[in-house]
């Protein structure tokens, strides 16, 4: 498209063809005032606020900056005294409109109108007729379900028939984009749809906040880039929309992407695959998800965290600070009726917690634990640190939390009842928030992953190292190797080191280059084979696969999955495949051998 | 009827409706227009077939409905042909007496339209002054066509045009001869026809659409209304030529929801014109073709501009968009498209017939032809008038309008619509064109014209023109709705005497502020009204501001109806017709108002006996206080 030079004030602008001035104002740092326009939809030209007064020659005339399209030579001003005084009265009428928006206060105060001239005829409007709402709703999401009704002075925005028939005209989706795009606050979801917008919840947040359709995971995600959510974006649910494609400099938005499989060959895998957190709303008596304050590690996590949802700042879900809180140690751990395994971590990540709430807060801290496991280097020190810091340590199990108040005191407050196993006693603790150290269990795919690697699970569900001494990273596997939570609870000293070890051992196979085989391996006699595939159902290993060979379906052998077992042999109806120094040959011959000695 | 394939199958068709046609036969014309309609005009009808039924004259008498003649004042109108006599007034009654005097070839006397400056009746249509003045080009077949007929207008030469641009012109020498002769936009603007067509036509962009714009809505004007009912042919034969111009093939037609007759005939007239070739494929054989689409629309005045209209026809609410880039350029969905109105579009055959130099002749430098009016308010003859340009507005006033009323004084004449402007007695003599009237702040509009006499308040003239259109305004831009509000609301203020000094010149500020920031013509002309009662009223501005006092006794809230005890003859009449029980008195006692009941409604002025002349109106100064009671007793004779 051809470009063209304009004059804007006194600066010379260049401007594709077809832009708008205001467009081409906006590109050189030159702001005009505008309500109605928006980038992403059509141009309106209804609040005239954007004038600019045009010269051509001798001849001058006022325009609307949001529709008028550029033009070699214009000379354009932007705030000529023509264009000011014209503007000061548009905002005079609109202030008489909607004396009490906010938008609309600001440009008076900008343009030095203390006060409108004209008279008011409802005080509390706030809604300027810009018309946003309606052509965002129309243009963008497709639905339409307001426009304006009403002529002239009479002009409002509203859904079909409001009010004037029994008969369901919500086609609203409670996107909330009316709302969100009104400049004066207007727009009222609740005056346009008895449905309640449904926000989408922040995986990387627990839930804590709401995040867009589009969106980068978390801060240090990698890659560092946006994905958007197809589940919850418009565009795939109305098809249209596609705002931010209006808003992304780099034309980096593309809806047609879809999910693709990569595949790459190695030679060693390291499985990493972490773990779940366990979910303490299967324990009913502790209130989670029942109770606004009962949360779990990992979201107290993001409460202190200062790229949190709350900054860093401890608080309670209404924004008070808690005055007390009750860490309940072994959630889900060492507990017959889930998991009689110790997590490892929880002591240690709860007395971080309570240093940081007596540092942050000075809230009261009540930690219940069973023991305190307080194993590697400095931990100890740190727990008695803890305890001089007024950290109030109370043994016993937890055995349930409530808002049933029994005292003054605990009324509005979370009650923790437990059994002080020291004084032998049952006490009651009323708290502000009570974090569940919950414990960390087995991905929910593990067994799938474990199949996919020939891996085995312990009883808890946590992949099996080959040996725990002599082999704790290998697995049954040769080249597979597993590292971390997957392989059982641990902390981050000991996931680093093993994960260490595992990477040691994959790179001594990728610094060999080679690998070394067993000598007692399958082999397929290609002659005798018909390629049934029963080899390859047998093998544990994945060893065998059919291949098409010379046009003939034939076994072939990995051989360096193979473990010579022998399970292929075995199955094989025609005998074609046999294990190397196992031949019928050999055997005989080793029985002949045997035979002759003792005949001999 | 066959399909017509080419010019000289026309020339034989129409000289075989000629042929079959008795020129001298006797034709009676009853006119069918909205104005005639509403006097009756039905029944008249029904009266007259039925007479000439009973008396077995269907072969010697023709008998014919015809759209509108103009004359809508004097309805039913009724004229006998080939004579030209003309009736005025009729009623079903009389069917019998005219029909009997065309057979004996006498005059009703009776029914004739007496000429109230000299007194004597006239007998032939021609010489009653409201047609004497008119130059009737465009409109004067109405009266001579049933406009269901198509064989009626191509009997008085109809599609010739159609014939000889499509046979004997190429498009460009229909553009080029349409742009000599100098028609300019009948609808309001006045563009030159000729050029807004070369836009479209070199407009880039297919297909290109041409429209016709019979949305008219200001109020008192019903020019394009007549013509589209009267003679829905014309219009239709001057957008085909003008599509075959612009290189278009096909055209859509806005016709307000108001105007059902306009709709049934025009829809009577496409399909008859596609029946015989008129419209459709390979029109007259030229290889042109061309189809026409019907559009109603739903009551909305700003519907008629132009790029409302058309977002209309795409379905959409009509509102105006920016236009920058014309809708000449950039239409209905984007697309080239040419909007004239009516007017424009039945001045078309007339200049392919007669030339370009033929129409150039009439009417002034910068405005050539006629231009049809709808002259309505206080003066004598109401109608619709068609005049050359360049006319004085006298004329049209005083010999084809016949005066005012009553013997009143002419105030002034309001031009152009509601977003027109107020022209005093003072420009009078002003030739009517576009130029003059933009000169004197107000415009031509689509060619309404009110007359207003003495008793007319011009603040309260600008009032009611902007509360219609604060009723009209779309509403999408803001100084076109919140600023017609404001104004509206400063005017009403006045009216009631709440009027503040510096109103005069906010209302001038905010008019300003309106032609210079709106959207579209509405806003942009809305000012019109008020300020050209400034500019030519002031006084009666100030009079109402400063002093309270409405100097043509019309605002309610400033005048006050008295009854001077010195006249009062204690007759009851306006005591026993004041709806609000505001007066007292009784017989032989004088009657008072009670300003606290009354209403103002000015029963009691118009009823007075004009012999006692008691009820005064007083505007700006206090009543005086009612007379004691025991003063009351009317003492007659005592002087």
């Amino acid at each position: 498209m051809d470009e063209v030079t304009l004059e804007i004030d006194g600066k010379e602008v260049k401007a594709k063809e077809g832009t708008t001035i205001l467009e081409a104002a906006r590109s050189v740092g030159i702001d005009i005032p505008t309500l109605c326009y928006h980038k992403a939809l059509t141009p309106y030209g209804g609040c005239r606020l954007c004038i600019v007064e045009i010269f051509r020659g001798r001849r001058s005339r006022i325009v609307t900056s949001c529709v008028y399209p550029v033009e070699e030579g214009l000379v354009v001003k932007t705030q000529s005294d023509a264009v000011v005084k014209d503007r000061r009265v548009l905002i005079e009428l609109m202030l008489a409109r909607a004396p009490k928006a906010k938008v609309i206060q600001d440009l008076a105060n900008q343009y030095g109108v203390k006060k409108t001239r004209f008279k008011t005829e409802d005080p509390e409007n706030l809604c300027i007729l810009c018309g946003l709402c309606a052509r965002v709703c129309e243009e963008r999401i497709g639905v339409s379900a307001i426009n304006f009704v009403g002529r002239g002075v009479e002009r409002k925005v509203q859904t079909p028939f409001q009010g004037t028939l029994d008969v369901d005209f919500d086609v609203c989706i409670a996107c909330g984009a009316c709302a969100h795009i009104c400049p004066t606050g207007a727009i009222k979801l609740e005056d346009i749809t008895p449905k309640k917008p449904v926000p989408i919840l922040s995986e990387f947040e627990m839930g804590l906040e709401s995040r867009a359709p589009i969106y980068i995971p978390f801060p240090q995600a990698i890659p560092n880039v946006a994905t958007l959510d197809r589940d919850k974006c418009v565009h795939f649910a109305t098809g249209k929309c596609r705002i931010c494609e209006e808003f992304c400099e780099a034309n980096a938005i593309d809806f047609e992407q879809e999910d693709e499989i990569v595949e790459v060959e190695v030679g060693t895998i390291i499985v990493a695959t972490g773990y779940d957190q366990f979910d303490p709303s299967v324990i009913p008596q502790y209130g989670y998800k029942k109770y606004d304050n009962v949360l779990t590690g990992l979201e107290f996590e993001r409460i202190t965290c200062a790229g949190g949802p709350t900054q860093g700042r401890i608080q309670l879900k209404d924004g008070r600070q808690p005055e007390s809180v009750a860490i309940v140690h072994c959630v889900g751990s060492r507990d017959q009726n889930y998991h009689e395994y110790c997590s490892r971590v929880c002591c240690m990540y709860g007395l971080k917690y309570a240093h940081l709430i007596r540092e942050f807060t000075k809230a009261e801290v009540y930690e219940f634990y069973i023991d305190m496991r307080c194993f590697g280097e400095a931990y100890e020190e740190f727990y008695k640190r803890c305890s001089e810091e007024g950290v109030n340590f109370i043994r016993g199990k937890v055995g349930k939390i409530t808002d049933q108040a029994m005292s003054e005191e605990e009324r509005g407050k979370l009650v923790v009842v437990a059994e002080d196993t020291l004084l032998g006693r049952m006490v009651r603790v009323p708290v502000d928030m009570v974090i569940l150290c919950a414990a960390l269990q087995n991905r929910s795919d593990a067994a799938d992953v474990a199949s996919r690697f020939t891996m085995s699970q312990r009883a808890d569900g946590f992949f099996l190292e080959t040996h725990p001494k002599l082999a704790p990273v290998n697995t049954p596997t040769d080249g597979v190797f597993i590292a971390g939570c997957c392989a059982g609870p641990k902390d981050i000293p000991d996931t680093v080191a093993q994960a260490s070890a595992a990477a040691s051992k994959a790179l001594s196979l990728i610094s060999k280059g080679t690998v070394t085989t067993e000598a007692a391996i399958s082999h397929v006699d290609e002659t005798i084979c018909h390629g049934c595939g029963r080899c390859e159902e047998i093998c544990t290993f994945h060893a065998p696969t059919v291949i098409s060979k010379n046009g003939s379906l034939v076994s072939s052998v990995n051989e360096a999955l193979c473990k010579g077992c022998g399970a292929c042999a075995v199955v094989c109806p025609t005998g074609a495949i046999s294990i190397w120094h196992f031949s019928q040959q050999q055997i005989d011959s080793l029985l002949d051998g045997l035979l002759e000695v003792q005949h001999g | 009827m066959p399909r017509l394939n080419s010019p000289a199958e026309l020339e034989e068709f129409r000289q075989e409706i000629l042929s079959k046609r008795d020129a001298n036969r006797p034709c009676i014309t009853i006119c069918s227009g909205t104005g005639c309609h509403a006097y009756g005009s039905e029944k008249v009808n029904a009266a007259f077939e039925a007479e000439i039924e009973k008396r077995r004259l269907e072969a010697e008498v023709d008998i014919r409905r015809t759209g509108c003649h103009g004359f809508c004042e004097r309805g039913t109108l009724v004229v006998i042909y080939p004579e030209e006599i003309c009736y005025v007034g009729v009623q079903p009654e009389d069917a019998a007496e005219v029909v009997q005097s065309v057979k004996e070839n006498k005059i009703v006397d009776r029914l004739l339209y007496v000429d109230p400056a000299t007194g004597k009746k006239v007998i032939h249509e021609s010489e009653i002054p409201f047609y004497k003045y008119q130059n009737r080009i465009v409109f004067g077949n109405n009266r001579r066509i049933d406009p269901r007929s198509i064989d009626d207008y191509v009997a008085l030469g109809g599609y010739s045009a159609l014939s000889k641009a499509l046979s004997q012109m190429s498009p460009e020498q229909v553009m080029e001869e349409v742009k000599r002769s100098g028609l300019r936009g009948r609808g309001g603007g006045g563009f030159p026809t000729g050029w807004k067509w070369q836009t479209t036509r070199d407009a880039p962009g297919e297909p290109k659409y041409v429209i016709v714009n019979c949305d008219e809505g200001d109020p008192g004007a019903y020019m394009d209304r007549s013509l589209m009912e009267g003679n829905p042919h014309s219009v239709l034969e001057g957008l085909t030529v003008g599509a075959y111009a612009i290189g278009s093939h096909e055209g859509f037609v806005y016709v307000r929801q108001e105007y059902p007759l306009a709709v049934d005939n025009l829809t009577t007239a496409i399909e008859q014109a596609e029946k015989y070739g008129f419209l459709g494929e390979n029109i007259l054989g030229s290889g042109f073709d061309f189809r026409v689409k019907v559009h109603r629309g739903a009551g909305a005045f700003i519907s008629g501009e132009s790029s409302a209209l058309m977002t209309a026809i795409e379905g959409k609410v009509g509102e105006p968009r920016p236009k920058y880039i014309h809708t000449a350029e950039k239409g209905i969905w984007d697309r080239p498209s040419c909007l004239n109105n009516v007017e424009t579009w039945a001045n078309v055959p007339l200049i392919i017939n007669n030339g370009a130099g033929w129409y150039a002749s009439i009417g002034t430098e910068g405005s050539k032809g006629t231009k049809i009016f709808s002259l309505v308010g206080k003066v004598n003859n109401t109608g619709l008038v068609e005049v050359p340009m360049g006319i004085p507005l006298r004329d049209i006033v005083y010999k084809i309008g016949g005066g005012i009323p009553g013997g009143k004084r002419f105030k002034a004449v309001q031009t152009g619509g509601p977003s027109g402007g107020c022209i005093p007695e003072q420009f009078l003599d002003s030739r009517v064109d576009f130029d003059e009237l933009a000169r004197l702040g107000s415009m031509m509009g689509s060619g309404g014209m009110i007359v207003m006499d003495e008793d007319t308040c011009m603040v309260d003239t600008a009032r009611y023109f902007l509360d219609f259109l604060a009723d009209e305004s779309c509403g999408k831009c803001t100084p076109c709705r919140e600023g017609i509000k404001q104004m509206l609301g400063i005017l009403t203020d006045i009216c009631k005497g709440r009027g503040r000094e510096g109103d005069i010149e906010l209302l001038e500020e905010l008019a300003e502020v309106l032609r210079d920031t709106s959207l579209c013509a509405l806003g942009a002309t809305a000012p019109n009204p008020v300020l050209t009662t400034i500019r030519y009223f002031r006084d009666e501005y100030e009079a109402h501001i400063k002093e309270k006092r409405c100097p043509a006794y019309v605002c309610k809230e400033l005048v006050s109806y008295y009854i001077d005890p010195t006249k009062c003859q204690a007759c009851m009449i306006c005591l026993r017709n004041c709806p609000a029980g505001a007066i007292s008195g009784g017989k032989n006692k004088i009657h008072v108002i009670d300003q606290s009941k009354c209403t103002k409604c000015g029963s009691c002025f118009d009823l007075c006996p004009p012999r006692f002349d008691a009820v005064e109106k007083i505007s700006g100064e206090p009543v005086p206080p009612p007379l004691p009671e025991d003063e009351r007793v009317l003492v007659r004779g005592k002087e």
